[in-house]
């Protein structure tokens, strides 16, 4: 297959996921996940753990390999090859639930790597971005202290920002507040809804409903590797469909 | 929900911390926990504290009081302890091996050139260390063997076969981890690689190197290694043993920087694909400097015992330290009996050495368990 082979799709798409299907060994994680998400959208996936909701927003980056189906990414099918995979990933932004910042690097040094070593871009180029977004999740005067003196939900605000660095043109969240005390969620919290008020096309796994409420065009629910249901938030959280999203929402609302 | 709550609140003050009480510190209660904390604890104390008593003041008199001290020659040895007046005479044998007394200062260079640099790799500012260090270390040991060697500079040139002593344990153990280091590095990749090929030639390398007694080892280096080289070329046997080291130690250090790369966060590597670094990068930027963090005790551990292998190199004939003592003990005009000196000489010097290493890597990981982690 040619690289970054284009694949006439409407221009809105710009994830395109058909019959998606992956296996741990002979555990079937992922069973024909359908998702098309259009340019702009905002996505919440909910569901119980194990449900398959983060394996599937790691194929986007592929940070986890699929068996079967495809995954197209603004354009590009995702493939068993290099090029794709990186022209893949630098549309995609990813923050992660433990943030994964670097712990050896300064908070400047962490947000300029990617621009400096994949972009190409000059030093003082990529600090000057890399200020920019610091300053947007307000946190610039810790540019020059290392990940450790932050406090957890400071690091989200640099992980976020880090991938920010990259322009992305899709950003992935991976239950981003679940390591957080429950002081910090709000500030992370904030500067993803500032995010999401800008357009950027975003899919988040998260068990923030308030958040959901306020952001997403589309709730999607998942268990045992399947979209049970999908649906405006409204929707979904006022009417389920299902028992299984009826217990899900009992379990984690009635407290 | 913010506006229902009272308009005046009661300010909240944290209470002062106060002192631990007495019976849990000082010097009583430590005795009390550590060392008579029951009967047969007590006794056993009471036992060890008898045997050391019995035994101390003997050691003591034959290395401080009875001995002597002064002199120059088998003559002065008429006391009832050591004589120290041996290692005296010979320490220059013992440190330097046979390497010209008026070119001794190249010795003395390269071993403070090895300290400052190791100095520098722990003391500069974190932002720029293994920038400066790395290269510094890389570059070291080919420095040194330029200075002691001679030739490239323009100095006298001293020929290998002069080279020994204690300086030459230490450089050799040194010149060997440096160059193992990448080799090492490599290796420990090779095994971690989804490439059945890599995998399988550095699990075969590894489990030889470290499989092989030393000793083996340096009889192949001596007697095996010549044939491998074209034929007609002689490559210094000092050369053939430190390839041998290197191997030897990068073996060991690949399955030390294993550990370390196990010691990293999958989520390091996820972030880094995530930004779209390639494998290199990813592995130079990402993870080496952190798995050279997590394993420095480590590699502090395995030098101390590649630094105390040495020793070996004498039954290859090499004069390091313990070889040049043999010599020195059969020397005709010191058959008075020196061996007990001679090798609590010896023990002494590494000792030190391979404790401060002890303490040095301990630091580091009380360092490592305090400061900044993800």
């Amino acid at each position: 297959m040619s690289t970054e082979s284009k694949i006439a799709d409407s221009v809105e798409d710009t994830i395109i996921i058909k019959d998606l299907n992956k296996w741990y060994g002979d555990f079937h994680v992922l069973k024909d996940i359908n998702l098309t998400v259009k340019k702009g959208e905002k996505i919440v996936i909910c569901g119980p753990s194990g449900s398959g909701k983060s394996t599937t927003i790691r194929c986007i980056n592929r940070l986890e390999e699929f068996q079967r189906g495809s995954l197209i990414v603004n354009g590009v099918e995702m493939v068993e090859d290099v090029k794709n995979i990186e022209a893949i990933r630098r549309e995609v932004g990813m923050v992660f639930q433990h943030f994964n910042l670097f712990p050896h690097l300064t908070i400047l040094e962490n947000l300029t790597l990617g621009p400096i070593w994949v972009q190409k871009k000059p030093k003082a180029e990529a600090e000057e971005i890399a200020m920019k977004y610091l300053e947007r999740v307000k946190i610039p005067e810790q540019a020059d202290k290392f990940p450790g003196q932050l406090s957890g939900g400071q690091q989200q605000r640099v992980a976020i920002a880090r991938s920010l660095c990259m322009s992305p043109q899709i950003m992935l969240f991976d239950e981003p507040t679940s390591a957080l005390d429950p002081e910090m969620i709000k500030e992370v919290l904030d500067v993803m809804v500032e995010l999401a008020d800008e357009g950027m096309t975003m899919l988040c796994v998260t068990h923030e409903m308030g958040f959901a409420k306020k952001v997403a065009d589309r709730v999607i629910f998942m268990d045992a590797g399947e979209i049970v249901e999908q649906n405006t938030p409204e929707e979904l959280f006022n009417n389920p469909q299902t028992d299984r999203l009826q217990l899900f929402l009992s379990q984690i609302l009635d407290h | 929900m913010a506006n229902t709550f009272k308009s005046d609140p009661i300010e909240f003050k944290p209470a002062v911390a106060q002192p631990a009480p007495d019976s849990t510190v000082g010097i009583v209660a430590w005795m009390r926990v550590n060392l008579f904390s029951s009967i047969p604890n007590a006794m056993f104390t009471i036992f060890i504290m008898l045997g050391l008593a019995n035994f101390i003041p003997g050691i003591i008199d034959w290395m401080f009081i009875s001995s002597t001290w002064s002199g120059v020659n088998q003559d002065a040895c008429v006391g009832d302890g050591a004589c120290w007046v041996f290692v005296k005479a010979w320490s220059q044998q013992f440190f330097y091996g046979s390497y010209a007394t008026d070119q001794i200062w190249r010795v003395n260079l390269s071993l403070i050139l090895l300290f400052v640099v190791i100095v520098l790799s722990f003391t500069l500012p974190a932002s720029y260390r293994l920038k400066v260090s790395v290269p510094l270390f890389l570059v070291l040991p080919f420095v040194c063997i330029a200075i002691l060697d001679g030739r490239l500079l323009g100095l006298e040139h001293v020929n290998t076969d002069f080279w020994g002593g204690f300086s030459l344990n230490v450089l050799m153990a040194a010149a060997a981890i440096i160059v193992a280091f990448p080799f090492s590095f490599l290796w420990a990749l090779g095994r971690r690689s989804d490439m059945p090929l890599a995998r399988s030639i550095s699990v075969v390398f590894i489990e030889f190197f470290r499989g092989v007694p030393v000793l083996a080892l340096f009889f192949m280096g001596s007697v095996m290694l010549p044939l491998f080289f074209a034929e007609g070329t002689n490559v210094d046997k000092l050369v053939r043993v430190w390839i041998v080291l290197i191997f030897f130690m990068s073996g060991y250090m690949a399955e030390v920087f294993r550990g370390g790369f196990q010691a990293i966060p999958s989520g390091q590597y996820e972030a880094a694909d995530s930004i779209g670094l390639g494998y290199w990068q990813k592995t130079l930027l990402i993870i080496l400097p952190q798995v050279i963090k997590v394993s420095m005790p480590n590699i502090l551990a395995t030098f101390v015992m590649l630094f105390k292998n040495t020793v070996f190199l004498l039954i290859i004939g090499i004069p390091e330290v313990l070889q040049t003592l043999l010599t020195a003990l059969s020397n005709s005009n010191w058959l008075g009996g020196h061996a007990i000196e001679g090798y609590v000489f010896v023990g002494v010097i590494f000792w030190v050495c391979c404790f401060g290493m002890s303490m040095l890597a301990s630091n580091i990981e009380k360092k490592l368990d305090t400061s900044h982690r993800n």
